[in-house]
């Protein structure tokens, strides 16, 4: 019987003494979270209670503020990133291996490549030199001609030139990355990546004129828009060695950051490149942040949780809270992310597909109102789509889709005559979407839209992880999809969308002669002019004349930052946040 | 009692091999590509050369045996596999999470053991009082809330309101990790806090994780210690002059432990390895979440690896929890013929 008694006293004592000897042991509370350099050491005195909530009266700035900073107001600084990650770590860092855009945000940070995209003015989005100093095509774009800066170096001082880039494209061929297919584009690519041959035959590096000659596999007059892509990046010779273990050790690059140390799952920290030669105008942001921590969250409503608890700098704008986050902090709800959320049409399908359903498909689309989506479902973050491609990308023209405007008149028109020309409605249509990724009252809008016009259609969720896999084998009649731009070029859309070599035989059944034909002429026409009509007029097709894919919205930014603190910040229409400009202040 | 010990732990071994051979089968009972989910295929289309790639570099398309057996000659020779999603061993996604686990799991043990426990006495003592009536209304909504919405109150209340209202900083607490930005976690006796700063980021996940099974316990005590103070025996220790105090606990308590014992102990065993709730809604690093995101990733190694752990230290508990009964009823003696 006393030993029970003595049980519980020693673990009352034990646990009293030990915090005890814990608040009393510690003198320095560390970093309380982002105090960025201190200069000043802390003070902090302890209140000792029997409580598990450990007070601690602490004397140095509250949360939210910078300590001691010497600079005058808007240097460095410390900035917590709750907003990239969430849901799961980065699979990779490795530029040659990534092929997701939240870890591109720390990627890009990392490294600068051969171009970058100027969108300064978002509506004529510009490809300029970065690391060339010149970017030279000839006459009908099949070999394209970089010259490398002077003065180019990695941020432990090794130089970068024509051969850094060959050895570092050979090295993304070798890691056979999601990406790796862009290396076909280049002559000896495909050779090179199924193994037939030794190196990539059409890249030709000559340092002593910092010339990297680039033959291309076909003419493409967008190339340098896809140089400037992060598998083309230049890694270091320390890259080249360690392979795929690059991505967990302690990356540099030539970049305005670097890691301080290896990533782990919770974060992932970048400090500054002191080295960093500049952006494409030369600015090298003196005053840019010293480090940014970016942490994982598991999910969106935790991330931004901690975020309103003052714990981080920025956050993910979970649907829901869209409201909130416009109404209490700055946000990039406005600006507009080059990409398209749109649904996809089967055309191997009978019920759906070929040329005597043609007014089926038109009927669809119009009866859709994607407004009510937008509003509904996105609170008005979205832009709703009057095409596929966005405006921000060079050829864009407004209101190219003939049915993307809520018509239901017309929709029930063009459905009466389906039906007039011997449609017949052989049970419902199945609507087909990842499950729990946010699309069921998007889904159940349209699916009303329809009713409304005598359509019968019905819900057909797929599990999330396996969505993609599953319409890969054939499973899409009319599927949602989401595709952000790569690069900011009309053909990333029309091409890898909806070309029939893309995705190995396109998955959504639509092969269209024509389509195909006009796509490749775009793609190898220089004339930007020419190219544009080209391009739209594929589009045309796609969404007019054979309506074999219906657009809701475009994208726009989904980060909520704190605006009282944190200065500049914004994404590309790329999605990209440009580190080196954003600053932090008191 | 000692061979007892030993049978126990021998068993630990074909209850690992089955449950992890399950799992094993059910994998490919499931549906979905490994290697197709690998080479990217959840956000876009994936490259069939790498699908190639990866099904060779993971052995994916030899027998279902063939894989079975391989992967127990590796377990053997202590290699749980390299993760299908990750550059990253099994072994070390393991070591990196399990710590963070167990530290929760204990903090929330505590609590369980020292609030439930009071409470459930104080209440079977001054049973039908007010302080009766409320911790039995008490804890039935705790129990009755869900974790994650009761995650996320904590969250808003202490830490989002005072941020909010712009309360000091000391009177705040954490909500997402295990540690400050850029600070690594420090610990005294593996599993105290180092620093008050490092506190603030247990004590909400502790206490949202330790929330139904306190009540649970605290229920569970007033009931049990009700019956134990009705026995014969308690009243002749009444009548022998002793103490509340004494009899309580000196003689109604190690009684009325045995059933709360067992409770707390399964749930010690289920919040290391099944704390998936709790870690998300507080980005807590530890095996739950990573097994749960595992799963959903098709991530075979990491699924296997991090349950054969969880099978090992919860049939571990079972067996620290067994062998308690030993010392809290002498009536009870493991291994040996009936008493």
């Amino acid at each position: 019987m006393n030993r029970a008694k003595q049980g519980r006293k020693f673990l009352a004592l034990a646990a009293t003494s030990a915090m005890l000897l814990v608040a009393c042991g510690s003198d320095d509370s560390g970093d309380s979270g982002s105090g960025g350099d201190e200069v000043t050491t802390e003070d902090t005195t302890e209140d000792m209670t029997e409580e598990t909530t450990g007070e601690t009266e602490e004397t140095t700035a509250p949360e939210g503020t910078e300590g001691g900073e010497e600079v005058a107001g808007g240097a460095g600084g410390e900035f917590i990133d709750f907003g990239t990650f969430v849901g799961d770590p980065p699979e990779h860092l490795d530029p040659a291996l990534n092929s997701t855009l939240d870890a591109y945000q720390v990627i890009n940070a990392l490294y600068d490549g051969l171009t970058e995209i100027d969108f300064s003015d978002p509506a004529d989005p510009k490809v300029v030199p970065l690391l060339a100093d010149t970017v030279e095509p000839n006459e009908d774009g099949s070999v394209w001609t970089f010259t490398i800066k002077e003065g180019a170096q990695f941020s432990d001082g090794s130089e970068i030139n024509a051969s850094t880039f060959q050895k570092s494209w050979e090295r993304a061929a070798d890691l056979a990355g999601d990406y790796s297919y862009l290396l076909t584009f280049i002559e000896g690519g495909a050779e090179r990546l199924d193994g037939t041959a030794d190196t990539l035959s059409g890249v030709v590096a000559d340092d002593a004129t910092r010339t990297l000659t680039v033959t291309l596999s076909a003419p493409y007059s967008n190339f340098d828009a896809v140089a400037g892509f992060q598998l083309f990046f230049p890694v270091p010779d320390a890259a080249i060695d360690a392979g795929s273990e690059w991505e967990n050790s302690v990356m540099f690059g030539n970049g305005p950051y670097d890691l301080e140390s290896a990533r782990t799952d919770q974060e992932i920290v970048l400090v500054r490149n002191e080295n960093w030669q500049g952006d494409f105008n030369g600015e090298t942001w003196p005053d840019r942040l010293d480090a940014i921590v970016f942490r994982t969250q598991s999910d969106p409503d935790t991330g931004f949780n901690a975020f309103e608890a003052g714990e981080g700098d920025n956050a993910n704008i979970p649907p829901g809270r869209i409201q909130d986050a416009q109404d209490n902090w700055g946000t990039t709800l406005d600006v507009s992310i080059l990409g398209s959320y749109h649904f996809v049409i089967n055309g191997r399908d009978d019920r759906i597909g070929g040329d005597a359903n043609l007014k089926l498909r038109q009927a669809i689309s119009a009866a859709i109102d994607r407004e009510e989506i937008n509003a509904a479902v996105y609170n008005g973050s979205r832009t709703t789509s009057t095409g596929i491609v966005p405006s921000g990308i060079p050829g864009f023209e407004a209101d190219l889709c003939e049915y993307c405007t809520y018509d239901a008149a017309q929709a029930q028109t063009l459905f009466d005559e389906w039906v007039a020309e011997g449609g017949v409605q052989d049970g419902p249509l199945p609507l087909q979407f990842n499950a729990d990724a946010g699309h069921e009252p998007v889904i159940a809008i349209i699916i009303d839209n329809l009713a409304a016009i005598g359509i019968q259609a019905e819900a057909q969720p797929f599990p999330s992880e396996t969505y993609f896999s599953e319409l890969a084998d054939g499973a899409c009649v009319i599927c949602r999809a989401g595709w952000f731009a790569d690069y900011p070029t009309y053909d990333n859309f029309m091409y890898d969308l909806f070309h029939s070599d893309a995705l190995d035989g396109n998955n959504f059944g639509f092969v269209n002669e024509e389509f195909d034909a006009l796509v490749d002429e775009g793609k190898s026409t220089t004339d930007k002019a020419a190219q544009g009509e080209l391009f739209r007029q594929s589009e045309d097709i796609l969404l007019n004349q054979q309506t074999m894919a219906i657009p809701i919205n475009w994208y726009r930014g989904d980060y909520a930052y704190d605006q009282e603190r944190v200065g500049n910040f914004t994404q590309t229409p790329q999605g990209l946040i440009l580190w080196e400009q954003v600053t932090l202040s008191e | 009692m000692p061979s007892f010990i030993i049978r126990r732990l021998l068993l630990i071994i074909p209850t690992v091999f089955i449950a992890v051979s399950f799992l094993f089968f059910l994998f490919y009972a499931l549906p979905g590509d490994p290697a197709t989910l690998i080479a990217g295929g959840a956000d876009r289309n994936p490259n069939p050369i790498q699908i190639q790639q990866i099904t060779e570099q993971y052995g994916l398309d030899d027998p279902i045996m063939v894989q079975f057996f391989n992967y127990w000659k590796d377990v053997l020779s202590g290699d749980l596999g390299q993760s299908f999603q990750r550059n990253q061993s099994v072994n070390s996604i393991l070591a990196d999470k399990a710590p963070n686990s167990i530290r929760l799991a204990m903090w929330a043990f505590l609590i369980e053991l020292m609030v439930g426990l009071s409470v459930g006495i104080y209440s079977a003592i001054r049973r039908y009082s007010w302080a009766d009536k409320l911790t039995t209304v008490g804890t039935a909504a705790v129990s009755a809330i869900p974790v994650f919405v009761l995650g996320f109150i904590l969250q808003y209340a202490f830490a989002v309101y005072p941020n909010k209202q712009g309360w000091p900083e000391w009177m705040r607490l954490r909500t997402s990790g295990i540690a400050a930005p850029r600070t690594e976690e420090e610990w005294f006796l593996f599993f105290i806090p180092v620093g008050p700063e490092q506190w603030r980021y247990l004590v909400l996940p502790a206490i949202t994780l330790a929330s139904v099974s306190t009540a649970l316990a605290a229920r569970m005590m007033r009931g049990s210690m009700l019956e134990t103070l009705g026995a014969d025996y308690m009243r002749t220790a009444k009548a022998k002059g002793l103490s509340e105090r004494k009899i309580v606990v000196g003689h109604g308590l190690r009684n009325a432990m045995l059933p709360v014992v067992t409770l707390l102990g399964l749930d010690l065993g289920a919040t290391i390895g099944a704390a998936v709730l709790t870690e998300t809604v507080f980005s807590w690093p530890g095996l739950g979440s990573t097994i749960a995101d595992a799963v959903t990733n098709r991530d075979l190694p990491v699924v296997l690896g991090l349950t054969l752990a969880v099978v090992v230290v919860y049939s571990l508990i079972n067996l620290i929890v067994d062998v308690s009964y030993a010392w809290f009823d002498p009536r009870v003696r493991l291994g040996e013929g009936g008493q």
